[in-house]
């Protein structure tokens, strides 16, 4: 918690223009006109609040579905749900169906959408969730391949744009959107943290489940639709972060030593929101996936040896 | 006597035609029975004659293909199915465990259908499992996850997960198939004693027929699409076990 404010407060003073400190907190809390002020609100606070959001819903919405289909290696990207967005996104960039600046957002919701209700049809007529996890992969690699035509025939311009998106960044959004940001990530967790009882009893499997008298039907949608929302607004917004939502969930796994989703979930945010923070602290230049993987494989890496060394 | 079967049944059923296997085949003859409070019965039959499926009906996991089941005089459809699993449990020893989870914090799934949203746990349901993991012998590795445990360990661990859901009818499938011999009496004379103390009704299918006379009260046989009920010491002169040395 502290480490999250800490980044957060580092987020806000630390940027490609010097701000003094004093100048940071006098624009925070009394804003005025100036150049300061100006940054601060524009620029730093909208890339704090989604570097917070998309680690969070990325981060619980990998825990949830690795919890839901009982695989270390499911998450938002393996199950295509990503890739949803990310073919929403191309053809309101790329082939020009949008409607302005909020088109590329709505469309990048209904590709993930799209994604999750394939992967929910698989999952409703196949039991076995390694059959879903290669459903969500073909459909990744179809999408794809729509994608890879898209770039073939666009021009320069918005190719531009859309690799720019490609690449993920936290500092796209702006005030204004946020709130739409916020709202869909509410609403995700919401979803995902009414199911609480589900995911617990899912990692023994739903007959299990079903035995404890849980209504496995309901909650596996309610489940995959958070985590659908989750992954699809974020990338959405910030771009196809790929390496959080399959790495934190392990992360959390190791520090908090449970399979309980009453500390897991939260866990799990805490621990998103602090490496999205500390990836989004880089310059806006380095590409953010790239950082998210050159900080975070060291850190789940030393994660895994202490753990396992600790263990023998 | 049905009168007072009748009034007192854990479980009853009448009339039952049980499916089983993918093509979902029936039992040829539909069957009665009642399980009183207190007593063990042992299921048995050959592998895939519908054990399990009969068992996983019992349950209301599966749908009956005729006939009606009632849990303490409610037909069996009609109970919400969180309170259906404070009042029945279906012990599988087969589960697949997660890597990760410790024994305890498996026992403590146990209470989950007594939890609120969040899934929380009060002082008495600790309580309550801390008490099923020292009745099942398994406290002293409570922390350890259950995926590094022996066959042996790991069905006491699931055993005390129902005990912890304070059922009152606890169907158990094969639960000593991996025990050895020591461990395997003392599970069935623990079964009769928590059958007694908390006037549970039990049923445990098992493939040995030393154990289901010694400390079953009734032997239930399913063979040749057919289900028959006995006491345990009239079950072998009344035929019921012929099948067992049919090979």
């Amino acid at each position: 918690m502290i480490l999250i404010v800490l980044l957060c407060v580092a987020t806000l003073c630390f940027g490609p223009v010097n701000i003094p400190f004093s100048s940071v907190m006098q624009a925070l809390f009394s804003p005025g006109a100036d150049v300061s002020s100006n940054i601060l609100w524009n620029l730093r606070i909208p890339r704090m609040i989604a570097a917070v959001l998309a680690g969070a819903s990325l981060s619980v919405s990998g825990l949830a579905l690795q919890t839901v289909f009982r695989n270390p290696l499911a998450g938002p990207f393996v199950l295509g749900i990503s890739s949803g967005a990310s073919l929403g996104v191309a053809l309101a960039l790329l082939a020009g169906i949008g409607f302005g600046s909020v088109g590329v957002l709505g469309s990048a919701a209904l590709g993930a959408l799209l994604v999750t209700l394939v992967v929910m049809f698989a999952a409703s007529r196949f039991a076995q969730t390694g059959v879903l996890l290669i459903v969500g992969l073909l459909t990744g690699y179809f999408i794809e391949s729509i994608v890879s035509i898209l770039i073939a025939g666009s021009s320069s311009e918005s190719l531009r744009v859309y690799v720019a998106w490609g690449m993920g960044s936290f500092g796209r959004v702006t005030l204004g959107d946020v709130w739409i940001f916020a709202v869909s990530v509410v609403v995700g967790l919401v979803l995902i943290g009414i199911s609480l009882r589900y995911l617990n009893a899912a990692l023994l499997g739903d007959d299990f489940a079903h035995g404890l008298g849980l209504n496995v039907r309901r909650s596996k949608i309610c489940v995959l639709l958070g985590a659908s929302l989750l992954a699809g607004t974020t990338t959405a917004f910030c771009g196809p972060v790929a390496f959080i939502g399959i790495a934190v969930p392990h992360l959390a796994y190791l520090l908090f030593k449970t399979t309980n989703h009453r500390v897991l979930l939260p866990g799990a945010a805490l621990c998103g929101t602090s490496l999205a923070l500390l990836a989004g602290l880089f310059p806006a230049s380095v590409p953010l996936n790239a950082v998210l993987s050159l900080v975070g494989v060291p850190v789940i890496m030393w994660v895994l040896v202490r753990g396992s060394g600790a263990r023998n | 006597m049905s009168e007072l079967n009748m009034q007192t049944a854990l479980l009853e059923c009448k009339n039952l035609l049980v499916g089983y296997g993918h093509a979902l085949e029936t039992m040829k003859f539909p069957f009665d029975f009642a399980l009183l409070p207190g007593t063990v019965v042992a299921l048995m039959g050959e592998n895939g004659c519908g054990k399990s499926s009969l068992l996983k009906t019992f349950a209301g996991l599966l749908n009956p293909v005729s006939g009606d089941v009632s849990l303490e005089g409610k037909p069996l459809v009609q109970w919400a199915p969180r309170e259906r699993a404070q009042a029945i449990s279906l012990v599988r020893m087969s589960s697949v465990v997660p890597p990760r989870m410790s024994v305890r914090e498996f026992v403590r799934l146990g209470r989950s259908p007594y939890s609120g949203i969040f899934d929380s746990r009060t002082e008495e349901d600790n309580r309550i499992v801390e008490e099923s993991m020292g009745l099942l012998d398994v406290a002293v590795f409570a922390e350890r996850p259950i995926a590094e445990l022996s066959d042996g360990e790991r069905s006491r661990v699931f055993l005390a997960e129902a005990v912890a859901q304070q059922v009152k009818v606890l169907l158990l499938d094969e639960p000593n198939a991996f025990l050895d011999i020591p461990r395997s009496h003392a599970l069935f004379r623990l079964l009769k004693k928590i059958a007694v103390d908390r006037g549970m009704g039990v049923i445990v299918s098992t493939h040995s027929v030393e154990y289901a006379e010694r400390y079953c009260d009734r032997i239930m046989v399913v063979n040749g699409g057919s289900v028959r009920v006995a006491p345990a010491g009239e079950a072998r002169k009344g035929g019921l076990l012929e099948w067992t040395e049919a090979f």
